[in-house]
């Protein structure tokens, strides 16, 4: 008796498949980032003790700008791409669809410019 | 709008317990917290941008009415976080193990890991905030 067998081309992972795996992906490197910040932040330090020269004191150092840096291209990442995927249950034509996308792209891009100039120029005295 | 009215009864009536109630608070936690991301962004660039206007920002936080924001803030990022590296592990290491069983004990055992640490840090921010705001414990 023979077996028949059969092979099945694996399928080139597309953009939602991209998608997918980003998510999990940027998930794990977020737990230590998201977590740090928040229990460093809104916990351990608090907000009646952040002010203009602790966040000056904070970013004297590269290694916090960095961890900064990380912050804001994964999570935001993440986060406008869940925004993008929970959207994609409530609109199903193309044309919505095609709208939704490239208006996030543009949320996101403009967000992520800002938040990335303010990063790199620091914090300004006040005039 | 019929789209909506499907979506939504959807999310309402269909009745998978465990897996439909993580299902629904992973959305509501992360679109939470990706709302609050947005602000975030745009506040801490105050500091190069409109460096006057930081102050404001900031004071705004330490209102009362945002200080309960924060803790349930705080709710939503551990809730998403744990739940996410479950999800993560049973999709990318484990997915042989995806069952109703193990999803109703893993969603239990998630909650339970977020309220340890949401009750401790829960416990501390409210007290930061009683101590300036209500001149509490000597504030």
């Amino acid at each position: 008796m023979t077996t028949n067998t059969r092979t099945i081309q694996k399928p080139k992972p597309n953009f939602e498949t991209k998608s997918w795996m980003f998510m999990r992906y940027s998930a794990i490197l977020l737990i230590p980032l998201v977590f740090g910040h928040l229990i460093l932040q809104d916990v351990i330090v608090g907000v009646h003790r952040i002010d203009l020269d602790y966040v000056a004191i904070r970013w004297a150092s590269i290694g916090w700008r960095i961890y900064d840096a990380l912050l804001l291209a994964f999570a935001f990442a993440h986060g406008v791409n869940g925004i993008r995927q929970v959207l994609n249950d409530f609109i199903q034509s193309d044309r919505g669809r095609k709208i939704m996308h490239w208006g996030l792209f543009l949320l996101w891009l403009i967000v992520t410019a800002i938040g990335a100039i303010a990063l790199i120029g620091g914090v300004r005295p006040i005039s | 709008m019929s789209n909506l009215k499907t979506t939504m009864t959807g999310y309402a009536s269909y009745r998978g317990r465990e897996g439909h109630y993580s299902f629904l608070l992973h959305r509501i936690t992360g679109l939470g917290t990706a709302l609050f991301l947005i602000i975030h962004i745009l506040d801490t660039s105050f500091v190069y941008f409109f460096p006057d206007l930081y102050q404001h920002a900031i004071n705004l936080y330490r209102s009362t009415l945002f200080g309960i924001a924060e803790v349930g803030l705080v709710f939503c990022v551990f809730f998403h976080g744990v739940n996410g590296l479950r999800v993560a592990f049973f999709d990318l290491i484990a997915p042989r193990l995806w069952s109703v069983p193990k999803q109703r004990f893993s969603t239990k055992i998630t909650l339970l890991i977020t309220l340890l640490m949401w009750i401790p840090a829960s416990a501390i921010m409210l007290y930061n905030m009683l101590y300036h705001n209500f001149g509490w414990f000597g504030g």
